[in-house]
């Protein structure tokens, strides 16, 4: 019997030997270079793979981290905390994105939108903006066809009444909607601005003001009243987003804009998701 | 005609993943994409040739010898000795792929080292050793349930490279339908059933 | 099928629109339209370049003269229609649905034109002072592309060209306009079809013809002895008059994917295209004015009409009387591949062959629904491509799916979507999947 065992253990020591020789081999011929902080960081990542940063997804990120060629804050999708853990890890040092957040800067929704076209083909804001461009009025405005928010890596946008709405606590400002809108709807803005014009148009007044109820005029009021914070460049007043400190709820009531282009994020949130017959009279 | 027979038996009617159901979880992880599943069916192949040729030599010449006159007969350890051997191929084939075809290597991920524990390879291995057959047969065995596993993996990989153009209920998109699919598949190979 | 159509020449695939709609002009003879008061030409007229606009608000131009002047070798000139005073560059609804520059000019009423430029002996002139010719007076492709005609006369000296084959299948529902130059003015498009081939230096010349116009045949072929033509009478069959496919049909040669009627040693024109050659090189005209259908069953008296360019589609309309009921949808050129248009503002172009108002009815807003995988649409692509497969790749966003699938070879021609019994968009999904690969071309 003690044979018995000590013949098994005899063999399974050799053989274990033997293989484990081939594979020391195998190793030392095959050696491949990698750096383990890589996947690392990949970890640290949220794997969204979306895009932001410039690169092509979360690992090649990782990788561009590792190199010291972007910093880790480049994400912007990565919270505070997350960014500095990863800072910790590699010991560096954790740079800073501005963080930012996707506006829709279009307030036409089904109910302020002439919409004359008789549209009957693909649901896609791609396709759609083929066609004679597309079922609304307003040739720069939201298509209304949801392309962004099936693109949307966080789920933060949502067609409400045919327009696109950010759900602002959602967003990370990764940019994967402003890249799919066909018509450049979505801006990329300081996640600290409270204050936007809701209108992409560059078309003279009243023709704007034919295809659409709340598009701005042009009017510059918002200039003559706040001339550091709004700039109309055209016939389309902009925000200055540069502007320091940023326009605030008091600069959008001082001014007043007629159409009700002009908003804040919030009111023009709670128009969009409550109050979708508003009217600015 | 013997060794047609095993290569009938093997890849058709009695199909690893299909007849047999091992190897389910390679067959489901790294079956969407044609391309890494052919990348796949080639690293198992290869670890199911030589694991059936090493075990059979050691099932063979080794389990069961005779000393001093006195006959040791060791084959309780056979599943023991099997995994490592298994194991031992498997990280060599890893090291290897690193190395040769590293974005093969990154696409196969996790599934590659899960070549060790994959039944497939070991049930080959164990069902050499039951059937008793000779080293060629059994290596020829393992070649051939290779190709049965590369084949099935690489029609089902075809299918979800198909599904993934269709637009299902949401509830079934993704791995239900695969499931669904594979069971369908499945249950066309029964119709290889009794040609050898 | 009987014998005697088995023996006509056409291509495979294809299909065979019903409805043909031509009955309700082509018994029309053209009409000279009267002078307007008011025009608004469009500058970009031409595929590449549009041309660089040299006139500015307030100048008198007379017809004739130019007003803008091709900007590259891949651009086209651009004249005057009309005698009277630019009012400025304008913006104006385009043909594909994208605002457009035009230059407005307000008619002073006495259409007085520049002399025109001498006549060439075309049997004895340098071919090289006939191109020049063709290309000082703006000519383009007035089949759809607009295609400036001197660049395909020019084609790229290892380019080995054997065969000029004019285009007057017109195979399009309700247009008739080609049908009506042939019938009317053969001995202009026989003239410009020789011009052409002096150009190129070939004698194989073809024309073909679809069935359904016997009568232009009959007069075509009688004429064409003298001029080294040949008249090829084609099936009815959609599309016929696209270049691939005409080119198919005659010679039997098949243009590579992705490649051009060159690469099948041949040069197609539209049979327009041709009279205005020889208007240009034997009568010194520009060309300013084209043949145009004003059709469709709403239209109180459809027919056609010689109108400048630059009229706006409304007066068209007014010269057929009218409408007799609320059209509901206003297409420029034919109801398979015409752009639909917004507005009654956008004016016609060098490439305009018709004007076609539907009723309410025919516009029904369809359901479309899940393919059934019925092949009718494979049968049908001309191109024999795969339109039901390339759109379940579109639509989950593989472009690249497609595009291995050669969706960029797609002509657009709408046959697909035509026999879709479950009336998908296929056509609007290729135009999306040609628009993105482009887009990511041009990216890399």
């Amino acid at each position: 019997m003690i044979q018995l065992v000590i013949a098994a253990v005899l063999i399974m020591g050799c053989l274990g030997l033997v293989l484990g020789l081939v594979i020391g081999f195998f190793a030392k011929v095959f050696k491949v270079e990698t750096d383990p902080r890589i996947e690392l960081v990949t970890e640290l990542l949220p794997g969204a793979n979306c895009g932001g940063c410039g690169k092509a997804g979360c690992s090649d990120f990782a990788k561009s981290v590792v190199n010291g060629e972007n910093p880790p804050g480049k994400c912007p999708v990565s919270s505070k905390e997350q960014i500095t853990a990863i800072a910790m890890a590699l010991g560096v040092d954790p740079g800073s994105a501005f963080p930012r957040r996707a506006v829709v800067r279009c307030g036409g929704d089904i109910h302020q939108v002439n919409r004359k076209i008789n549209y009957n083909g693909v649901l896609d804001c791609a396709s759609a903006n083929l066609i004679s461009g597309g079922p609304k009025g307003c040739r720069y405005g939201c298509i209304g066809m949801g392309s962004c928010a099936a693109k949307c890596p966080f789920g933060a946008i949502e067609i409400i009444n045919n327009l696109a709405v950010v759900h602002e606590e959602l967003c990370v400002g990764c940019g994967t909607c402003a890249a799919v809108c066909p018509r450049g709807v979505i801006e990329l803005v300081p996640m600290n601005s409270r204050v936007h014009v809701y209108c992409n148009s560059p078309e003279k007044g009243p023709e704007k003001r034919k295809n659409c109820k709340v598009s701005c005029l042009g009017c510059r009021k918002c200039e003559r009243l706040a001339p550091e914070k709004f700039k109309v460049e055209g016939f389309l007043a902009r925000v200055d987003y540069e502007a320091d400190p940023p326009p605030t709820e008091e600069d959008v009531e001082k001014v007043g804009c007629p159409t009700g282009a002009l908003l804040t994020a919030s009111r023009h949130y709670e128009i969009e998701t409550f109050d979708p017959e508003f009217s600015i009279k | 005609m013997k060794y047609i027979e095993l290569a009938v038996g093997a890849i058709l009617v009695y199909n690893f993943v299909l007849s047999r159901f091992l190897g389910i979880c390679p067959f489901l992880g790294v079956s969407k994409r044609l391309s890494t599943a052919l990348g796949m069916s080639g690293a198992v192949i290869a670890v199911m040739t030589l694991a059936s040729a090493i075990t059979a030599v050691i099932y063979k010449y080794l389990l069961v010898f005779t000393f001093n006159g006195k006959t040791y007969d060791l084959r309780f350890l056979q599943v023991l000795l099997f995994i490592l051997v298994i194991a031992a191929l498997v990280q060599i084939i890893e090291i290897s792929l690193q190395k040769s075809s590293p974005k093969l290597y990154q696409a196969l991920g996790i599934y590659l080292p899960l070549i060790t524990t994959n039944c497939a390879v070991l049930g080959a291995a164990t069902l050499n050793a039951s059937g008793g057959r000779s080293v060629l047969d059994a290596t020829l065995f393992g070649c051939f349930s290779g190709v049965g596993f590369a084949l099935a993996l690489v029609l089902f990989s075809s299918l979800r490279e198909r599904l993934e153009l269709a637009a299902p209920p949401r509830a079934f998109a993704g791995t239900p339908l695969a499931l669904v699919t594979a069971g369908i598949l499945a249950m066309a190979f029964i119709g290889f059933a009794g040609l050898c | 099928m009987n014998k005697s159509t088995r023996s006509v020449m056409t291509f495979k695939n294809g299909i065979y629109p019903v409805y043909h709609g031509k009955e309700l002009s082509e018994g029309a003879a053209t009409r000279i339209a009267p002078l307007l008061a008011r025009y608004t030409v469009p500058v970009a007229q031409n595929a590449g370049k549009p041309p660089e606009v040299i006139v500015k608000a307030g100048d008198k131009v007379k017809k004739y003269q130019l007003i803008a002047r091709a900007s590259g070798f891949v651009s086209a000139n651009l004249h005057s229609p009309v005698s009277g005073e630019v009012k400025g560059i304008i913006e104006v609804p385009g043909a594909t649905g994208v605002p457009a520059q035009a230059v407005e000019i307000i008619s002073d009423g006495l259409d007085e034109a520049l002399p025109p430029l001498p006549e060439i002996d075309w049997k004895q002139a340098d071919p090289k002072e006939l191109l020049d010719r063709i290309a000082a007076c703006g000519l383009v492709g007035m089949g759809g592309a607009s295609f400036p005609t001197h660049v395909k006369l020019s084609p790229p000296p290892e380019k080995e060209i054997d065969t000029l084959i004019l285009n007057g299948a017109e195979c399009e529902p309700f247009l008739t306009a080609d049908h009506r130059l042939m019938l009317e003015d053969p001995h202009a498009v026989l003239a410009g079809a020789a011009i052409m081939s002096r150009i190129l230096g070939i004698d194989r010349i073809f024309i073909g013809v679809e069935m359904n116009k016997i009568d232009a045949i009959e007069v075509l072929q009688e004429k064409s002895a003298s001029y080294g033509v040949r008249i090829v009478p084609l099936k009815v069959q959609y599309p016929q008059g696209s270049e691939k496919q005409l080119i198919n049909a005659i010679t039997g040669r098949d243009v590579p994917a992705g490649g051009l009627p060159m690469d099948a040693r041949c040069v197609v024109q539209n049979i327009g295209t041709a009279a205005a050659a020889a208007d240009a090189v034997i009568r010194g005209i520009p060309l300013v004015e084209r043949i145009v259908t004003v059709t469709g069953p709403v239209v109180k008296t459809p027919g056609n009409w010689k109108l400048r360019i630059g009229t706006p589609v409304i007066e068209a309309v007014r010269l057929a009387e009218g409408v007799t009921e609320e059209p509901g949808k206003l297409i420029l050129g034919g109801p398979m591949m015409g752009f639909s248009q917004r507005s009654f503002d956008v004016p016609t172009a060098k490439n305009t062959s018709g004007i076609l108002l539907l009723s309410q009815d025919q516009a029904v807003n369809y359901e479309s629904g899940n393919c059934i995988r019925c092949g009718r649409c494979v049968q049908g692509c001309p191109m024999h491509l795969m339109p039901c497969a390339l759109a379940a790749a579109i639509e989950s966003g593989r472009f690249d799916i497609a595009q291995q699938n050669h969706v960029m070879d797609c002509l657009e021609c709408g046959a697909c979507a035509y026999v879709c019994p479950a009336k998908r968009p296929l056509v609007q999904h290729h135009r999306r999947a040609k628009a993105e690969i482009r887009r990511q071309m041009q990216k890399k």
